[in-house]
């Protein structure tokens, strides 16, 4: 069981959609060059 | 102040304040490339933020709920896929390509990019005929789905809401063409946003908190708490694939990456546009937990109003009512203007060859958006059951027909005229007779149209001549 009493798979999204934001804040600092 | 004052007080500020927009976005959208894509002088957060009221509508709220409401916690996966799929990757290989390349060609519009590109009359054509029929329809359902909002929520004649939410934005569409849709769009994505965080919080006081609607759930039916739970994977999947993979064939989203303002803008803008599209979770949270405070409710779409009804006060009811009504409006008038773009610089330029003086492009511009939003409108006073069945197609087939021209446009220089037209051709015949056939083995018809379309798109190109080296250097710069 993951935080909260929620299961681990039921708690991926909520990690996915942060990762996300991490990873579009790497991206545009220190990835993408025009 | 009764519930009904309120309601109409928090939505007449909110209506009054689309039409101040569209006055002010009139007075500054003078050629026909401002009323189609802004000028390309959009700023990253009116960019992101209309994106993500774009990408959502009503039906994504009311629907999300229900799905959540059915299937359970698993659903959250659906969302999370919105947030990697269908915003942040699209943003980071989509955006930065179809800005330079679109400039480049000069194009406005998806079948105009496609047409330039693979050098066919006949693929720009195809394409804009498929958008027109299929987004007239995915137009009707979004009007009808706020004609039920306002019918369940407010009480409002289901014929009154549909004429309230048409005629408002077919004033700002026509006036401020595009600029007036982002603006609006940055509007209402705040109020969808504000909507559904002040939604969850008051849901989550009333449960008790996270641990304990789970509590609550499992002991309804383990399968609402795990994943992939009462729905299975394939469903699940191929589900959460067309509503956020389907996305990059898109034209009323592709089109935000027409009109940023440039390349360091567009940065920004991913990071936004990540952040705000992670609200997709909310709806599918809620409507799980819906199910353990109403666990008989006639259908999984009455979740969210329940909830919105019987936990909020009048006030916060209305800024959720707000919410749901802005995320199809948003849409509505994405897709309206995209039909404009399609129907007056695809069709009737390209297809019937008739061309239209510049001077006069901007007036047949906002001709095209007024017609096609009164089409919308008459269908959803009385839609046809044909309509009804067509509308869960549209984004199968839209999409089969446009993803992989636009993907393989922008990244393969060996994409060829023909392998172009088959991919085209292939992909929305496939999703189409499979969607009609009944969605064999559970499966939703655009995973069967792009897996046709990648192949001929493919196998089709290594067997037909290339094109010249300076048109791909046109291309390519």
């Amino acid at each position: 069981m993951g935080p909260f009493n929620t299961p681990w798979l039921t708690f991926v999204p909520w990690i996915v959609a942060f990762g996300c934001v991490v990873f579009s804040i790497v991206w545009a600092i220190w990835i993408f060059k025009p | 102040m009764s519930e009904p004052f309120v309601y109409s007080l928090v939505l007449l500020a909110y209506l009054g304040a689309l039409v101040l927009v569209g006055f002010i976005t009139g007075r500054r959208t003078k050629s026909v490339e401002d009323f189609y894509i802004g000028g390309r002088q959009i700023g990253p957060w009116v960019t992101a933020l209309s994106f993500v009221a774009a990408y959502f509508s009503s039906v994504v709220i009311i629907g999300g709920g229900g799905f959540g409401y059915m299937f359970g916690m698993s659903t959250l996966w659906i969302g999370a896929i919105n947030v990697l799929l269908g915003c942040t990757v699209a943003w980071i290989v989509l955006g930065p390509r179809i800005r330079t390349f679109t400039q480049r060609l000069k194009t406005m519009t998806v079948p105009g990019f496609i047409g330039e590109r693979f050098q066919s009359d006949f693929a720009c054509i195809f394409s804009a005929l498929i958008i027109v029929l299929f987004m007239i329809i995915y137009n009707v359902s979004i009007l009808k789905g706020m004609g039920h909002i306002f019918e369940v929520l407010m009480n409002i004649p289901y014929v009154y809401g549909v004429l309230i939410s048409c005629i408002i934005i077919l004033f700002y569409v026509s006036i401020g063409g595009y600029l007036a849709v982002v603006w609006t769009s940055f509007i209402q994505a705040w109020v969808m946003g504000i909507g559904l965080i002040v939604l969850t919080v008051f849901t989550l006081h009333r449960v008790g908190g996270i641990t304990a609607a789970n509590s609550a759930l499992a002991s309804i039916d383990p399968g609402l708490l795990h994943t992939p739970g009462v729905w299975g994977w394939p469903g699940l999947l191929s589900f959460a694939l067309i509503v956020s993979f389907g996305v990059w064939g898109m034209p009323q989203l592709v089109v935000r990456f027409y009109s940023i303002k440039n390349l360091s803008v567009l940065k920004i803008g991913t990071v936004v546009a990540t952040v705000g599209t992670c609200m997709a979770l909310l709806p599918y949270f809620n409507g799980a937990i819906a199910r353990t405070l109403f666990p008989s409710l006639a259908s999984p779409d009455l979740a969210i109003p329940t909830l919105v009804k019987t936990i909020l006060s009048p006030f916060g009811a209305a800024i959720v009512l707000a919410g749901v009504v802005a995320a199809g409006m948003s849409t509505f008038s994405s897709v309206l203007i995209i039909l404009s773009s399609s129907m007056v610089q695809d069709l009737i330029k390209k297809g019937i060859k008739r061309d239209i003086v510049k001077e006069k492009s901007l007036f047949w511009g906002k001709i095209g958006s007024i017609v096609i939003g009164f089409i919308s409108l008459v269908i959803a006073l009385r839609p046809p059951a044909l309509v009804l069945t067509l509308t869960a197609f549209a984004w199968a087939v839209i999409a089969s027909t446009t993803l992989w021209p636009i993907l393989f446009g922008i990244y393969w220089k060996g994409a060829t005229r023909l392998g172009c037209i088959a991919s085209m051709v292939g992909g929305c015949v496939t999703a189409l007779f499979w969607m009609l056939a009944g969605k064999p083995f559970g499966v939703h018809g655009f995973i069967p149209g792009i897996i046709v379309g990648f192949l001929l798109m493919v196998l089709v190109s290594r067997a037909t001549p290339k094109f010249p080296a300076e048109h791909i250097s046109r291309v390519w710069g």
